[in-house]
């Protein structure tokens, strides 16, 4: 089973060239903020943009969010140089072709740990699969760091030129989603995405077209997605959080089966005509687990969105 | 292979060799190429036969501008390159492609016939086609294996349906894996794509022209430039359907229009509304469509335009000759 111990449903992507979202950002709800230094900042506002992200890291967690930076690797040592400070969860990898380009981030990210006071190995990194390269080389990725946290297509449709079939699907991304899954879990990794649909387009779409997304990504493994607009931010958490049908079907499931086996004589029970072992017996706890995570972790936010002292789960 | 021109692969016929009146009547059809068969639609007992039509031949589906293709045998190949490598032909199909050896072999033979035969060096094209299993699995070192192979796709159709024991034309998409990993591949390794959006086909009719052109026009939108068929009644459609229409090129214009006035602003997206009051993002990922589309049907014009020359030429001397 994936890394589950975090809960990062949604990951509000902040272009790191507009102040004003960056000040802003703190009050969108989002579980981890991702400064954007790549997709979302011209190129000549770059160097401004990487000036300011060491100041913004604690402000951007007023609300309870994680923070991560998205870098290039192309410009790898401006962009690790930039975020690699006290306060900073990870670093997103756009564009990720290779496992020896992640082992030289993974690299540099130790020494600049060392150099700045941070803990050794506490900088995570979650690899952006946006390049046909980078998703044909995606288990050798995802293994070549312990850094390595999570996976995502991040904006691949565009990156790789997708574009909606008839159906309203973006072509390959079917293909792309269910490998993208398969090797995260493979590999111990998170996987993140939503299945967008046309006319939703490089995690653009309403808060409607979003929820449905999410629930769609969830359904295939996807754990968390990243978004662009503050509206996005609600429906994502939403789509990956059980349900409270979900939560009562799971908690009848436990108590179900935990009456049936009680007297260790079988392993194996029928509930509402559908059967049940130890291993899908689990399946419902995982579920009741995750929300019980989810509950915690908003209470961390609420409390920080309310300046209350919060403790360290 | 920079210094290769682009050939346009739109539509294409594929007709048996043998058929005298096929080939003799395909250079007025008006497709991008003509493949001519050594392969599945020659009986055994004629392949020796076929094999000695094809340097005739090539001049022949030349003659009104469209390109020349030969399919040959996969357990013949090394015969039927030796009949099919002549100038004038455009690229050999390999069908039911399994190794990387099988090609590396076949670039070499290529490379010595275009040597003795006056052909451009690497003028050749392969067309690698993945049509088994094998093929799926090996897709990564077969593209590998040659700069020949210029696009590539397959992993569906007939030959796969049979490969892997599966009714062909069903109501759903049986091949999204093998159909992915060849796709990855191509992508992976810089080569075109050729892939079709699924659109259900429950007929397997070849000769239907609107089903063609729904499926030739699906395939551009999702950015995929060649087709190939077996009846005349397909290459229009097709030639259309790859062909961008006056307005997508008025609509592209407007994207460039629009992302030349967003890069002046410092962001780097923008919605905004078409005129036909649609919502619309603008970005550098739509400038690059935009772009692209407008290079493609300049490409498109230009191929249109050489072929319909050459068969006017062909008409004129047959007049003259009258």
């Amino acid at each position: 089973m994936p890394a589950n111990d975090k809960i990062r449903r949604s990951w509000l992507l902040v272009p790191m060239s507009r102040p004003e979202r960056v000040l802003s950002a703190h009050q969108a709800g989002a579980d981890v903020v991702i400064l954007d230094l790549v997709e979302f900042v011209a190129e000549p506002d770059k160097p401004a943009a990487r000036e300011v992200v060491a100041a913004n890291l604690s402000a951007v967690k007023a609300g309870g969010a994680e923070v991560f930076v998205q870098i290039d690797p192309e410009l790898m040592l401006a962009d690790l140089r930039a975020a690699v400070w006290p306060g900073l969860n990870g670093v997103v990898v756009s564009r990720a072709e290779s496992a020896e380009q992640i082992a030289q981030i993974d690299a540099t990210i130790s020494s600049l740990e060392s150099e700045r006071g941070l803990l050794p190995g506490s900088v995570e990194m979650v690899a952006g699969l946006e390049t046909a390269p980078g998703n044909h080389n995606g288990y050798e990725i995802a293994t070549a760091s312990p850094r390595n946290w999570g996976l995502t297509l991040g904006r691949a449709d565009l990156i790789m030129d997708l574009r909606p079939e008839p159906s309203g699907e973006i072509h390959l991304m079917q293909y792309l989603m269910q490998r993208l899954v398969t090797i995260a879990a493979a590999a111990g990794k998170t996987p993140l995405g939503a299945s967008w649909r046309h006319p939703d387009r490089g995690l653009l779409a309403t808060p409607a077209n979003t929820l449905a997304a999410a629930r769609r990504g969830r359904a295939i493994g996807f754990k968390g997605s990243f978004c662009v607009l503050d509206n996005q931010v609600a429906p994502l958490n939403e789509g990956f959080t059980p349900t409270g049908v979900e939560v009562a079907a799971a908690r009848a499931v436990r108590q179900a089966y935990s009456d049936a086996t009680e007297s260790g004589t079988i392993a194996a029970v029928s509930h509402d005509g559908r059967i049940l072992t130890a291993d899908i017996a689990r399946q419902y706890a995982n579920v009741l687990a995750l929300s019980d995570a989810i509950a915690t972790r908003e209470m961390f936010k609420t409390a920080a969105v309310e300046g209350r002292p919060v403790p360290v789960p | 292979m920079a210094d290769h021109p682009r050939r346009l692969k739109r539509s294409g016929l594929t007709m048996p060799i043998v058929t005298e009146r096929f080939i003799n009547n395909a250079w007025h059809r008006g497709c991008d190429f003509i493949n001519m068969d050594l392969e599945d639609s020659v009986p055994p007992n004629l392949k020796d036969v076929a094999r000695n039509l094809v340097r005739q031949s090539i001049p022949v589906v030349n003659k009104g501008g469209a390109d020349a293709v030969c399919r040959i045998n996969h357990d013949l190949m090394e015969a039927d390159l030796n009949a099919a490598v002549w100038p004038g032909l455009m690229m050999v199909n390999y069908p039911k492609a399994e190794y990387a050896h099988e090609i590396r072999r076949m670039d070499e033979i290529i490379t010595r016939l275009e040597a003795e035969r006056g052909i451009r060096p690497g003028a050749i094209e392969i067309g690698a086609n993945i049509e088994t299993a094998v093929g799926v699995a090996n897709a990564y070192e077969i593209v590998s294996a040659s700069p020949r192979i210029r696009d590539f796709g397959g992993a569906s159709g007939y030959d796969m349906s049979r490969d892997l024991g599966v009714e062909m034309f069903v109501g759903f998409d049986q091949f999204v894996y093998g159909k992915g990993e060849v796709e990855l591949t191509a992508r992976a390794l810089g080569v075109e794509p050729h892939a079709a959006p699924f659109t259900p086909n429950l007929t397997g009719s070849v000769s239907d022209p609107d089903r063609a052109f729904a499926e030739a026009d699906a395939a551009r939108r999702c950015g995929f430039r060649i087709g190939g068929g077996l009846h005349p009644n397909v290459v229009e459609p097709q030639n259309r359907g790859f062909t961008p229409t006056d307005d997508e090129v008025a609509d592209a214009h407007w994207v460039l229009e629009q992302y030349r006035l967003l890069s002046r602003s410092g962001d780097t997206w923008i919605q905004t509304e078409d005129a036909t009051g649609q919502p619309r993002i603008i970005d550098r990922y739509e400038a690059a469509r935009a772009q692209e589309l407008l290079q493609w049907r300049a490409l498109c014009e230009e191929r249109d335009r050489e072929k319909s020359e050459a068969i006017s030429r062909v008409r004129a001397a047959e007049e003259h000759a009258e």
